[in-house]
């Protein structure tokens, strides 16, 4: 590019640089977010730090957990609240 | 197809609906003695998903209105069906199946909702000034604007034009991703592997000019 470059604001900056380890497709996130979301909802999702990254790292993966997490909660009786601090902590 | 929405489905015996869930698969695999209200309760599982998504959605949907809301909803939910049915041999049982139903129907209200928003808006792919930012301490905020100010610059000087596009549009402009890819004519899945390369490359560039900590693999501190 040629062009000057765009001024950012501090947000944006992290989430450029956010770390999205260790890597995993959005297809492969698909597969695993109803497994992974009935975890956090028991609190035994450890062990699947790929599910937690790609959530943080993906905008519209990460707002589709969220939902179907609130969504299972709503069915189970549940408070969705350390479900939902969960998924965000990992 | 029937139509069982929400309040029906949450009526249901709830000792029947258990047995159901048992049996889910089978009964939507084959014809036979159940299978028209197991397709019918697929349907009305699927419509309360896509209902609550776009519920979740509800502050950027203002501008969709309500009949066009609802159209979405059906629309999604229908096409959710189609995936479900399409993908049953694959469901493993490594969750209830409803929640692993819910997700078809809450991507596809998703996405219908995105495209929807966007389908007369210009996706921005060139260069435009980003808003001021707001922020805490005039420390903080001088810290967090020249680690802005070098992301800028890293962008610049280490991404390839494809990648360059990609980010901007996803991180700066809040373009939804499965617009971008529909505008790019990719995927969602490719689209997330240019930015995590890009993501790569720029960490490593920002490594090495002393604005990320060497080894970091939980987060960013600028």
């Amino acid at each position: 590019m040629n062009g000057p470059h765009r001024e950012l604001t501090p947000e944006a900056a992290l989430r450029l640089t956010l770390a999205a380890e260790p890597w995993l497709s959005c297809d492969d996130c698909f597969e695993q977010i109803d497994e992974y979301v009935e975890r956090v909802l028991a609190d035994q999702h450890m062990g699947m730090p790929a599910m937690h990254a790609h959530l943080a790292g993906c905008g519209a993966c990460g707002e589709e957990g969220r939902s179907l997490l609130l969504l299972v909660a709503e069915d189970e009786g549940i408070d969705p609240g350390p479900g939902l601090r969960r998924l965000a902590a990992g | 197809m029937a139509a069982l929405d929400g309040p029906e489905l949450a009526d249901a015996d709830p000792l029947r609906m258990a047995g159901l869930r048992e049996d889910w698969v089978e009964l939507l695999s084959s014809p036979g003695p159940g299978h028209e209200d197991a397709l019918a309760r697929l349907h009305a599982l699927l419509l309360r998903a896509a209902r609550h998504q776009v519920a979740q959605m509800l502050a950027q949907t203002p501008a969709i209105g309500e009949v066009r809301r609802e159209e979405l909803i059906q629309q999604a939910a229908d096409e959710a069906v189609v995936s479900v049915l399409g993908k049953l041999s694959s469901f493993e049982g490594r969750s209830q199946f409803t929640t692993w139903a819910y997700k078809f129907g809450i991507l596809h209200a998703a996405v219908e909702v995105r495209r929807t928003l966007w389908r007369h808006r210009e996706v921005p792919l060139e260069f435009l000034p980003e808003p001021a930012a707001v922020g805490s301490s005039p420390e903080q905020l001088a810290e967090a604007a020249d680690f802005s100010h070098a992301v800028g610059i890293a962008i610049d000087q280490v991404l390839t034009a494809h990648q360059r596009r990609v980010v901007l549009a996803l991180l700066v402009d809040d373009v939804p991703i499965d617009v971008l890819a529909d505008r790019l004519g990719t995927t969602r899945n490719a689209l997330y592997k240019t930015l995590h390369d890009a993501r790569g490359r720029l960490r490593a560039h920002l490594t090495s000019a002393g604005y990320l900590a060497p080894v970091n693999t939980k987060g960013v501190n600028p």
